[in-house]
């Protein structure tokens, strides 16, 4: 017979955990049993033959104690800690962390619910021998199946509890906890920097100590928190447990520290700083974390536990991904910066060769190039000052110039639509300026011709490197080809507009317009100017301009002539000078016309009967609105002398005679219309010369109007706006004209060469007929106009080629 | 009121007095310059035959200079002779 | 407008930019010469008269194909005759050579589409252009010069016209189905 209550009771004493719920959290068995004890429970199991079912039976109940006593009792410590508003709504796990108004409760909270969780482990840490102890051979097979029996089996166990039962704040504690240890361990390295949250500090180093540096329980708090470090890494749950939070604050460290460090310093390189600061702070605070690894494994001293390196590889991948995203964040400020922040952009080359980042580089780039300049707030200056500034800094982070030609089309297609762009783009090659275009031109690069560069990339083919990868072969569709994207910065500007024949027709419109409009006009500055736009575009598409400064030099020499003694004209009234032009050269001037009154013209025909006299055969035609006049007008005791156009200094002449007009009559009279001459005589108007007394009728004011002080304030400049309308038909004004010549071109080539398909006929228009106009068609645009010419009717698409309708 | 003219800069273009508008043997215009020529004006000048037909001088010599026998006008095949002013 | 053109003749224009590619190599000291022949370009396709028209035939400049519309009033009325131009470097001191592609029946045009006329030898003028010397083969083609003509039969036959368009319209015929 036998005492079932003793030997139970003897089975409890073994193995408390068997007692139920309530004895397994008491945990008194920490004390010996006495081997009288083992003895009676081997003999009766013996005798039952029910080892192994008894093995069983002690595993199934240590496996429900883990899950319903000791996991739920850990859990419970933070049941409400974190605030309902951290628990959720927080994508980012450091976000929450660094939310937590209340790290130091967590942080004990933590420590103590390590301890308890720890005391319950050991408790059931023993079971293991006892059974072993009890069954005398821990070989028999049937224990294998026993989960307590195989290594680690109880950690295992355990954790797998926890990680099943795993709040979702729970990663919040933990980041709290590392996070006070982080100060600790920062603070005792002398590595915290000047940053470091006070608040959080004082609370929590000297509880209670405040005053006395002695009693600072900074000491306390960093033993208790290795030997929860401790605890942890002997339950092996430090790395499954707290990983991903560690993993999170690590991260957020990292951010903080290149927010702190690096936001906003260009240059100089940051990348060496962060390196040191990853590997002295970080790596060594995590190795310290760790360290219990370093003693169980009796790794040598120099090497680093084996989960504290592979979060080295990881951290530093991301330190570099988060300092590159930081940099490409303030790309636009470096842009601006440029080229004093060269450190910036070497750093970020460094970090894009380990990660592939472009296609964030180019998006990030592209959206703050369009916040910041591509809107109509922008001068179209500073949109072309910070193009060039774009074009210098990218380059110099990639010269295959493909992240270049991604992120500045938009800036192009922008510019493209400010008609202001190529007479800004001249302004800035001839004039210093922001854009330090004039610097670049006279560093006289020349382009390389299509051909040369077609030859280049052949024979230098040893120096080829692919485009760089990563980059959606879509988006490249821009990509002409590797010479465009090579360009140096004044082809990068004119190719703004796709054709440097486009941009220099503008250039010689607005040098003709410089020409005609100064009187004073810096000719030396002009030609040197022309020498290094030859070097650059070649002398044919400049040839123009070349002939346009050389006739304002023959005209100083023949107005010098003519007003030479002998060959001044007799009875001169006033004096001439002439800007002779030579017409094929300039663009074409504007149709205004303007009739002198005949005192004047008079004057004129002396002049040209002197030019007459000087060169033979030929005669000069006036182009009377162009120029300037230098008049004195005298009305009622005041006399003031100024520069007008020449209209205007008709209008006020012809008042002299006559101090009343209506517009019918002085259009008539000087052969201006009528539109045009009231925009004139509001000249006059403003300046209280002149009213218009009743609709149409203008009449001269001899008297001082209450506008007299206007008009004694009126200056040279004022003046001069008047004229600033271009003398010139502007390029674009004749693109129709154009669309109109190319038209007749193509149904030419179709007349002899019968069908063709679009890019033969593109290649003809462009060897045979940009020489009459300098516009190039681009195979889109030639597309377009053919589809219309289809639909008109005038032409058969078909097959691939295009001929002309019958 | 009195408005004085104290000086006035003008601009206006220069031609050849001639009676056409081309050369016609480069067919640029009087004003342009021969194919081979930059700068328009004296550089590239137009002389007229007795004639009086008239051509950038450079396009006539050149003429003149491949006809091997009859130096003619090209114009009116008239034996050419420089007409000079 | 290209109606009756033998197949043969389309195609040969047809492949004119490939066949005339060992000559679109850039001559060196022809710069007046493509200007002038630009220009000429340019004038003829400005002033796009009816019956005549050219343009070169591929990169080359100094190679054009020349079309013409047989002259109204005459046999040659609605046929179209392509042309070759061949321009020298001493154009336009020197004349072109000019020849029919389409095959032609003309006291002054022989088989090979050699053409005799006087303004393209010895009467050349540096004032003739594409548009000269193509208005003059329209009215040569109503006009022969039977004095020398390259052609004998086609001479022999001139005066009887109507004989004559009825051998055109054979010998059309036959030449559009080669």
């Amino acid at each position: 017979m036998c005492d079932f209550a003793a030997l139970w009771a003897d089975v409890v004493k073994i193995f408390p955990v068997l007692g139920g719920v309530n004895q397994a959290a008491a945990a008194v068995s920490a004390g010996p049993v006495d081997e009288k004890v083992f003895e009676n429970v081997r003999h009766h199991l013996t005798m039952f033959g029910g080892i192994d079912t008894f093995a069983a039976l002690v595993d199934l109940e240590i496996q429900s104690s883990i899950r319903k006593v000791l996991v739920p009792k850990f859990w419970k410590h933070f049941h409400g800690l974190v605030p309902p508003e951290l628990q959720s709504g927080f994508s980012d796990q450091a976000l929450a962390i660094e939310a937590l108004p209340d790290k130091n409760r967590l942080f004990t909270q933590f420590i103590e619910a390590v301890n308890e969780l720890h005391e319950g482990f050991q408790n059931l840490m023993q079971v293991k021998p006892r059974l072993i102890q009890l069954i005398g051979n821990a070989e028999r097979p049937a224990l294998r199946t026993v989960k307590l029996m195989q290594e680690d089996g109880i950690k295992n166990c355990m954790r797998d509890c926890l990680l099943a039962q795993l709040p979702p704040t729970f990663s919040v504690v933990v980041g709290a906890f590392y996070w006070v240890h982080f100060k600790l361990f920062t603070k005792a390295s002398h590595l915290a920097l000047t940053t470091v949250d006070s608040d959080v500090f004082d609370e929590l180093l000297c509880v209670g100590c405040n005053f006395d540096v002695e009693q600072c329980c900074c000491q306390k708090l960093t033993e208790m928190v290795n030997k929860t470090n401790t605890r942890l890494f002997e339950m092996n749950l430090t790395d499954r447990l707290t990983g991903s939070a560690l993993t999170a604050l690590i991260r957020l460290k990292i951010k903080e520290h290149i927010n702190d460090t690096c936001m906003g310093i260009f240059d100089r390189s940051h990348l060496k700083q962060l390196e040191t600061w990853l590997s002295d702070v970080i790596m060594s605070w995590l190795a310290n974390i760790f360290s219990e690894w370093k003693a169980k494994d009796c790794m040598s001293e120099d090497d680093a536990p084996a989960p504290v390196q592979s979060f080295k590889v990881k951290l530093t991948y991301y330190m570099y991904e988060t300092f590159a995203q930081s940099v490409i964040g303030q790309f636009f400020s470096i842009i601006i910066d440029y080229p004093d922040s060269i450190p910036a952009i070497d750093d970020l080359k460094i970090c894009m060769e380990k990660i592939d980042m472009r296609i964030y580089l180019t998006e990030s780039l592209r959206s703050s190039l369009e916040a910041r300049i591509l809107h109509p707030g922008v001068n179209t200056m500073d949109i072309l000052t910070g193009y060039v500034a774009a074009i210098k800094a990218i380059r110099h982070l990639d010269n295959t110039g493909v992240i270049l030609e991604m992120v500045t089309a938009p800036i192009k297609d922008y510019l493209r639509k400010r008609n202001d762009t190529v007479r800004r783009v001249v302004t800035g090659l001839t004039e210093e300026g922001p854009t330090d275009l004039s610097e670049e031109l006279a560093k006289g690069e020349a382009i390389k011709d299509g051909k040369d560069s077609g030859a280049d990339e052949f024979s230098n083919w040893e120096n080829w490197e692919p485009d760089p990868f990563g980059i959606d072969a879509s988006v490249m569709q821009y990509n002409s080809s590797r010479k465009m994207r090579s360009a140096d910065i004044i082809s990068m500007v004119v190719d703004i507009y796709g054709s440097k024949e486009l941009f220099m027709t503008e250039y010689r419109n607005l040098m003709a317009d410089r020409l005609l409009s100064q009187l004073d006009f810096n000719s030396e500055k002009e030609i040197r100017n022309l020498e290094l736009l030859k070097i650059r575009f070649g002398e044919s598409l400049l040839h123009s301009c070349e002939v346009m400064l050389k006739d304002v030099t023959d005209s100083k020499r023949i107005n010098a002539h003519i007003h030479g003694e002998s060959n001044r004209p007799e009875n001169q009234q006033f004096d001439i000078s002439s800007l002779i032009v030579s017409a094929q050269f300039w663009p074409s001037f504007n149709k205004e016309s303007l009739q002198l009154p005949e005192e004047i013209e008079t004057e004129f025909k002396k002049y040209t009967k002197a030019y007459e006299a000087y060169k033979g055969n030929r005669t000069l035609n006036w182009r009377t609105v162009t120029g300037r006049v230098n008049i004195e007008i005298e009305i009622g005791d005041r006399t003031m002398e100024m520069v007008v156009s020449p209209t205007l200094a008709v209008i006020i002449y012809h008042f002299q005679d006559k101090s009343e007009w209506t517009l019918e009559d002085l259009s008539a009279i000087t052969k201006v219309p009528q539109s045009a001459l009231r925009r004139r005589l509001s000249f006059w108007q403003n300046h209280g010369l002149i009213s218009e007394t009743t609709p149409g009728l203008f009449t001269l004011l001899e008297k001082e109007s209450e506008e007299k002080s206007q008009f004694e304030e009126m200056s040279l400049a004022e003046a001069d706006e008047e004229d600033l309308e271009s003398a010139m038909a502007s390029a674009s004004d004749q693109r129709e004209e154009e669309l109109q010549v190319f038209w007749s071109y193509i149904v030419g080539m179709l007349t002899n060469l019968d069908s063709m398909p679009i890019d033969r006929i593109h290649q003809m228009l462009k060897l045979f007929a940009s020489h009459s106009g300098g516009v190039e068609f681009t195979q889109d645009e030639l597309k377009h106009f053919l589809q219309r010419k289809v639909r008109e009717h005038k032409l058969i698409f078909s097959g691939g080629v295009y001929q002309l309708a019958k | 009121m009195k408005v004085t003219i104290k000086s006035w800069t003008g601009v206006a273009t220069w031609r050849w007095i001639a009676n056409d508008e081309n050369c016609g043997i480069c067919r640029m215009s009087f004003e342009s310059t021969c194919p081979e020529c930059a700068l328009p004006g004296d550089d590239c000048p137009l002389v007229w035959g007795v004639c009086s037909h008239c051509f950038h001088m450079h396009c006539i010599v050149k003429w003149l200079n491949l006809q091997p026998l009859n130096k003619q006008c090209p114009m009116c095949r008239q034996s050419w002779k420089f007409n000079i002013h | 407008m290209a109606q009756n053109i033998s197949p043969e003749q389309s195609g040969g224009a047809g492949a004119g930019g490939t066949k005339h590619s060992d000559d679109s190599l850039p001559v060196k000291d022809n710069h007046a010469v493509s200007k002038r022949l630009h220009k000429e370009l340019m004038n003829l396709m400005m002033a796009n008269e009816k019956g005549i028209s050219a343009f070169p035939d591929g990169e080359n400049i100094f190679k054009w194909v020349g079309t013409i519309a047989g002259p109204l009033n005459t046999v040659y009325a609605g046929q179209t005759y392509r042309l070759s131009l061949d321009f020298p470097n001493s154009y336009p001191y020197a004349a072109p050579v000019v020849k029919f592609l389409t095959s032609c029946f003309h006291p002054n045009v022989d088989l090979q589409g050699a053409i005799c006329l006087d303004i393209l030898k010895d009467k050349w003028s540096a004032l003739y252009d594409v548009r000269t010397i193509l208005l003059s083969i329209q009215s040569l083609l109503g006009e022969p010069n039977n004095e020398s003509p390259l052609n004998a039969q086609a001479a022999m036959m001139w005066n009887d016209q109507k004989e004559y368009k009825k051998y055109l319209d054979v010998f059309y015929e036959k030449h559009k189905d080669t």
